[in-house]
């Protein structure tokens, strides 16, 4: 190999390297659930967390005079923990209780201030929900 | 019809294994009988018919409404028009894959087809492993995630669940199908690479090929990715085209490591450089579309999008690990037939800022896997999760990205090998000036932020470039034919001798349309959120917006509230479009969903959602997006893939041979 593909690609690996790292610091933020939020946060204050969970009432959604999104999430898995949050912003397309949502923001106050909110979309690398079919598949009938 | 698919799928399978095992059995031989590779090759072409066949089986159930199917069940309803039952095929899991099998098989049979014209040693290795990706997706597909799977005997279901309402859209019939054709059509480039090293036969004839090939994949990707974030743009409401969300991301992976490639190989075929380069690129390529497969069926990381936490990610994990080992095997023991003619002479070389622009998208391709697995990387080695989001990818990329605009305009300008000093004074003084001029210019007009003055000079540097090298070209091609400069005649000769090279630089102009577009929609968005009553009005910039009313709407599945809303110049209080944005409700999904109102401009995009109506049902709130230049992205990926298509379709020996002798016949006068 030569001298200047070893420079060049050392120097690449120094400043992509220093570039992720600064990046990485300086942006990063907890995942948590809604049960390890509770336990975790207690009475403190969480800056910079990403929350997933799932929605639930009451939901409350006025849009005079700004748009305020006030709902609650507990845990996708079920549990009791239960966490209230508070958006201004639009609410996201198919946003309902019984949804699972992402939230990025800060944990203020015993309430998630959220900054970003999305509802998980469908997609095509959704699976087939068991508990979504009418019965279960009977696998003896499969073809072949 | 279900069991003739069944039966199709199982055939296709069998088929591919043939292929594979028979192909290295015939490679091992030190002489290849024709009859042979002619048997392999009809096999690998009967893999993409039995796939079609499978393909076929499950898009009957769909059109006949056989919800005895439980795919079908899932995914299908009686009152979806026509065009989403056949969207719905690859509306989940189950039948993207069989979608995937097909596209994938359906590239090895073009490849086989071609492939009479191909080197004989190179062949039985080629078909073996352009078997290899079929027989895995078909294997997971078989095993894993079979569509033709019946509901429960005694259940005769008179309706289907239906198709999502997000995804009953135009772009669904056209968006994931783009896409896999880029994913699938990257599984050639390495089956060539693969049967190179595997036969011996490392000669340039293969890297030749995997060029052709690779850009053909690379243009369907480009082509997917940003459908992808025109279908965002026009469904999701955010007012966004790219949330850098993992999927988006798994899609961008091989797209970076793609376009690396396709610059390193110029410097193979030309220099004999690069060589192990170019191998790992093709294998990375390769694997980051496993990769991707595997992060969106794995379910190891969250997603805006619904991911299946299913036990399928362990065998893409396999086949992943399986392919980089054998291809790093293969390297060493042909390492010695692997070693470069020459080094790279100069830091001033074209072969030098090749490997600078290969580094560069690396460094991106390194951030983008950073950022995706972080919260896998951090939960392994801390106890803790954690995660990065749209200010990480930003942070990286903005830098990454522009560096890359400025290796655009130097590579393509630069002397292979070494440029002297008065070359790259001559090349590169004016768009020098050109850009700085610029960047004073944007200042003196009001814009101070660092990376938008830097990212529009750049810009117009290359733009300079370009233009010095279409000069450069005009001028050279006048001398030959003895015609004007500036004549159509003359660009059109020029542009026929060296497709390849001016196909690059409508790319590159594409890049830059495209550059532009994002940093303006990135630095100069606007964004209002507001009410109004009937006849009540807002204004922002150069707009004003004045509510007719709002009213219900009943249609065949759905419901909706529309808000009327009269968009108006500010200069001379002219109506230049009613915007209609929506709310809809879908009640067999009970779902609801907003309807993006959008006006398309040169300047800017006007982009409006209804966010709610009061509970007298007149006033409504609504959240207004004003992005400047959106449109020009569109334009630059459309630039994009003409400038794929330009190099990738071959022309005719002919044509080029009778070209050459009118050329040949005009010198000699």
């Amino acid at each position: 190999m030569g001298r200047i593909f070893i420079t060049l690609v050392s120097l690449f690996v120094v400043v992509g390297g220093v570039l992720v790292f600064q990046a990485t610091r300086g942006t990063s933020s907890l995942v948590l659930l809604p049960s390890e939020l509770v336990t975790k946060a207690a009475a403190n204050d969480l800056p910079r967390i990403r929350i997933g969970g799932r929605v639930a009432d009451p939901i409350s959604y006025q849009t005079e005079p700004k748009i305020v999104l006030t709902f609650n999430i507990t845990d996708p898995k079920g549990g009791d923990a239960t966490v209230p949050v508070v958006y201004e912003g639009l609410k996201p397309d198919m946003f309902a209780a019984g949804r699972d949502v992402l939230i990025d923001g800060d944990f203020v106050g015993g309430s998630v201030l959220a900054a970003k909110l999305q509802t998980q979309c469908p997609s095509k690398y959704e699976p087939v929900v068991p508990g979504a079919m009418p019965e279960s598949i009977d696998k003896e009938r499969q073809v072949g | 019809m279900i069991e003739f698919g069944h039966f199709a799928l199982c055939l296709a399978w069998l088929l591919a294994l043939i292929g594979v095992v028979a192909g290295c059995l015939v490679g091992r031989r030190s002489h290849v009988a024709l009859s042979h590779v002619e048997a392999l090759r009809r096999v690998t072409i009967a893999v993409a018919i039995s796939l079609g066949c499978a393909l076929l089986g499950l898009g009957y159930s769909f059109v006949t409404n056989d919800y005895s199917i439980q795919y079908v069940w899932q995914y299908s309803n009686r009152e979806m028009p026509w065009i989403y039952k056949i969207t719905a095929i690859w509306g989940g899991m189950d039948g993207s894959m069989l979608l995937w099998c097909f596209l994938v098989a359906a590239y090895c049979a073009f490849v086989a087809r071609a492939s009479v014209k191909y080197p004989r040693p190179l062949l039985p290795f080629l078909y073996a492993f352009l078997n290899t990706s079929p027989l895995f997706f078909i294997t997971v597909t078989l095993f894993f995630t079979n569509p033709f799977r019946y509901l429960r005997s005694a259940l005769v279901m008179p309706d289907g669940n239906g198709l999502n309402p997000l995804l009953q859209n135009e772009y669904m019939a056209i968006h994931p199908p783009t896409l896999y054709l880029g994913f699938t059509g990257l599984a050639v480039p390495y089956a060539f690479c693969m049967a190179a090293l595997a036969s011996g036969h490392l000669s340039n004839d293969w890297i030749r090929l995997v060029r052709r090939w690779t850009l053909i994949a690379w243009t369907f990707l480009t082509a997917g990715v940003v459908l992808g974030g025109h279908w965002a743009y026009l469904e999701l409401g955010w007012g966004g085209f790219w949330a850098w969300d993992p999927v988006e991301n798994a899609s961008l992976l091989p797209w970076l490591t793609a376009t690396a490639l396709l610059h390193s190989v110029m410097v193979q075929e030309r220099k004999g450089m690069l060589k192990i380069w170019n191998i790992s690129l093709v294998v990375l390529t390769y694997a980051l579309t496993v990769f991707g497969t595997f992060l969106t069926r794995s379910g190891i990381v969250q997603s805006v999008h619904a991911f299946a936490s299913t036990d399928i990610g362990w065998v893409f994990l396999a086949y992943l690990s399986g392919i980089i080992l054998l291809a790093v095997v293969l390297v060493i023991y042909r390492r010695k037939e692997l070693r470069p003619d020459r080094a790279i002479e100069s830091f001033f070389s074209r072969e030098a800022v090749f490997l600078l622009n290969n580094l560069v998208l690396l460094s991106i391709c390194f951030a983008v896997l950073w950022g995706v697995m972080f919260p896998v990387f951090s939960e392994a080695f801390t106890g803790e999760k954690q995660t990065v989001g749209i200010p990480f990818f930003n942070a990286v990329n903005v830098p990454l990205f522009l560096s890359l605009v400025f290796l655009m305009g130097i590579g393509p300008t630069i002397a292979w090998k070494r440029s002297s000093l008065s070359h790259l004074l001559r090349a590169f003084t004016l768009p020098f000036l050109g850009g700085f001029l610029v960047a004073i210019a944007l200042v003196w007009a009001g814009i101070t932020e660092f990376y938008p003055v830097l990212s529009y000079s750049l810009c117009f540097f290359v733009l300079m470039t370009i233009l010095g090298e279409l000069q450069r070209g005009l001028s050279a091609q006048a001398g030959v034919t003895q015609s004007s400069t500036w004549s159509p005649s003359t660009a059109a000769t020029l542009f026929r001798r060296q497709r390849i090279k001016y196909g690059a630089h409508i790319i590159h102009f594409g890049v830059l349309v495209m550059t532009v577009a994002i940093t303006a929609s990135m630095a100069h968005k606007i964004e209002r959120e507001f009410t109004l009553g009937p006849g009540e009005r807002f204004t922002v910039g150069r707009f004003s917006l004045e509510l007719r009313n709002v009213r219900e709407e009943e249609h065949a599945n759905y419901g909706a509230v529309q808000a009327q809303v009269i968009l108006r110049s500010l200069k001379d209080d002219s109506i230049l479009e009613t915007l209609r944005p929506e709310l809809r409700f879908y009640p067999k999904n009970k779902e609801t969903t907003t309807e993006v109102a959008l006006r398309m401009g040169q300047r800017e995009d006007v982009y409006l959602v209804l966010a709610g109506i009061d509970e007298s049902g007149t006033r409504a709130s609504l959240k207004l997006f004003i992005n400047p230049l959106q449109v020009w992205l569109w334009y630059g990926a459309i630039l994009m893939i003409i400038g794929g298509i330009v190099v990738a379709v071959p022309v005719p020996r002919q044509a080029m041979a009778k070209q050459r002798e009118k050329e040949r016949g005009l010198q000699s006068i």
